[in-house]
């Protein structure tokens, strides 16, 4: 899974906000706010990233239980692919 | 990421105002239009010499840009005058365009070619919000001093809507088309496009050729139009209206969190997340204002952003204004103010008038 070109993930004011540049405003016009796990995700799907590369990152990076981290990814994939957001 | 877009900017403008981050910028990239309305606070002509000799390059806006971006800009207004006079706007929007700001662009319409809309649907900001000023070639002569501007203006409306360009309208109330209000409104529907209108007229910020109090609507005119909206634009049923405010000095009940203890003189952002970067070099609070200014160009982007906050919080604040029973009723701004009076605590006849009209509209109609 690797997110589209054309979207810079910032940190702003302690959030995290993606914003769309060039000419992927045409198709998303606006800003998505992002958890800090959700940018550490978000900056691994920017090169490319399979659901066990994830889940890697997420337990190295916090303390949190297997199953709970899986679902946590597994939602938030399907939230970037309903919003058309994968290569 | 299920937080809303007006969620979201609530939330990062108040952490900004708090930490004094940069949010805001705005460009204003010339202060020369090829338009010349009466009631306009910047406007050189389109080939002053001596204006464009003051212009900073594309060079150093495109430097700016980054500067303010590393310290936290997010939102970035594109404004001039006229910001299609530019030779190097494309020059200018095109490394911008791709730096992470969710960029808006104010002009006239008049100057958009079928080339520059479709170069501008490659790269499309988040908005572009595009001024009429009148509804007829012959009331759009009356106020920007050309009758041609109409059919130019509605052709880059209409050019720019093909590119599926987000587009929004305002109209800047004056005397001169105030009829065409209700035309306005119809205008933008017919488009599908959202709409707006300017509804304070400051005297001029700088020396240029235009005279906006004698243009400007009375306060008893202007108190009356809020009043009546609906009317104005020709809803049966009652809308929210969205008030634009030039360089963003004004908002609904801007005084519910504004603290006169705290002698901070803006109830804005001015000055705390937000700041007005002039056609020649100035980091001014807001675009009404010429004084106090930093000079980003000369002494980089973060050590003037420091100094303006400093000079922003010696400010005076007005004692009349902030005692006066008025005062949530009224549209006073140090800005203002200065642009009215000369000075920054000095009541000015025209808004305090203004207040007394739209209270005595809201106590009449049972609203207080």
């Amino acid at each position: 899974m690797k997110i589209k070109e054309g979207f810079m993930l910032r940190e702003i004011a302690d959030s995290w906000v993606v914003v769309p540049v060039g000419k992927r405003v045409v198709e998303f016009n606006g800003l998505i706010s992002l958890s800090e796990s959700g940018a550490l995700l978000w900056q691994k799907l920017e090169n490319g990233a399979a659901e066990e590369d994830l889940l890697k990152s997420m337990l190295h990076e916090y303390e949190i239980e297997e199953d709970a981290a899986l679902a946590d990814i597994r939602d938030f994939i399907r939230t970037l692919d309903e919003k058309g957001l994968f290569e | 990421m299920g937080t809303s877009w007006v969620q979201l900017s609530e939330t990062l403008t108040g952490r900004a105002k708090e930490k004094r981050i940069p949010l805001m910028g705005q460009f204003e990239l010339t202060s020369r239009c090829n338009l010349q309305c009466k009631m306009c606070y910047v406007n050189n002509s389109a080939s002053d010499i001596q204006a464009i000799s003051r212009e900073r390059s594309a060079k150093e806006w495109i430097q700016l840009a980054e500067d303010a971006g590393r310290a936290g800009m997010l939102y970035l207004l594109l404004t001039g005058g006229e910001v299609f006079l530019r030779q190097d706007f494309r020059e200018i929007y095109g490394e911008i365009s791709l730096m992470g700001f969710n960029t808006h662009i104010y002009t006239n319409g008049t100057l958009i070619t079928p080339e520059i809309a479709s170069w501008l649907g490659q790269r499309p900001p988040s908005q572009i919000e595009i001024s009429l000023y009148g509804m007829s070639p012959d009331t759009y002569g009356k106020v920007s001093g050309f009758t041609w501007g109409y059919e130019r203006a509605l052709r880059g409306i209409d050019l720019l809507r093909s590119q599926g360009i987000n587009l929004k309208l305002r109209m800047t109330l004056v005397q001169g088309n105030i009829h065409d209000s209700e035309r306005f409104a119809e205008f933008a529907q017919e488009r599908g496009l959202e709409f707006g209108y300017v509804k304070y007229i400051s005297p001029r910020r700088e020396g240029c050729n235009t005279y906006p109090e004698a243009e400007r609507l009375s306060p008893e005119l202007l108190a009356e139009f809020e009043m009546n909206l609906d009317k104005h634009f020709g809803f049966e049923e009652p809308k929210q209206f969205e008030h634009f405010a030039l360089g963003k000095a004004l908002d609904a009940s801007p005084f519910d969190e504004w603290n006169v203890e705290s002698c901070d003189p803006f109830y804005c952002t001015a000055g705390k997340c937000s700041f007005w970067s002039t056609w020649d070099g100035k980091l001014t609070p807001c675009s009404l204002l010429d004084s106090p200014a930093a000079f980003p160009f000369e002494n980089g982007f973060l050590k003037a952003w420091s100094a303006l906050q400093a000079l922003c919080s010696s400010i005076p604040v007005c004692g009349k204004c902030s005692e006066c029973p008025l005062l949530q009723e009224c549209w006073t701004c140090p800005a203002r103010l200065k642009n009215e009076t000369g000075f920054f605590d000095k009541p000015a006849p025209y808004l305090c008038e203004l207040a007394q009209r739209i209270h005595g509209n809201l106590k009449a109609a049972q609203k207080l």
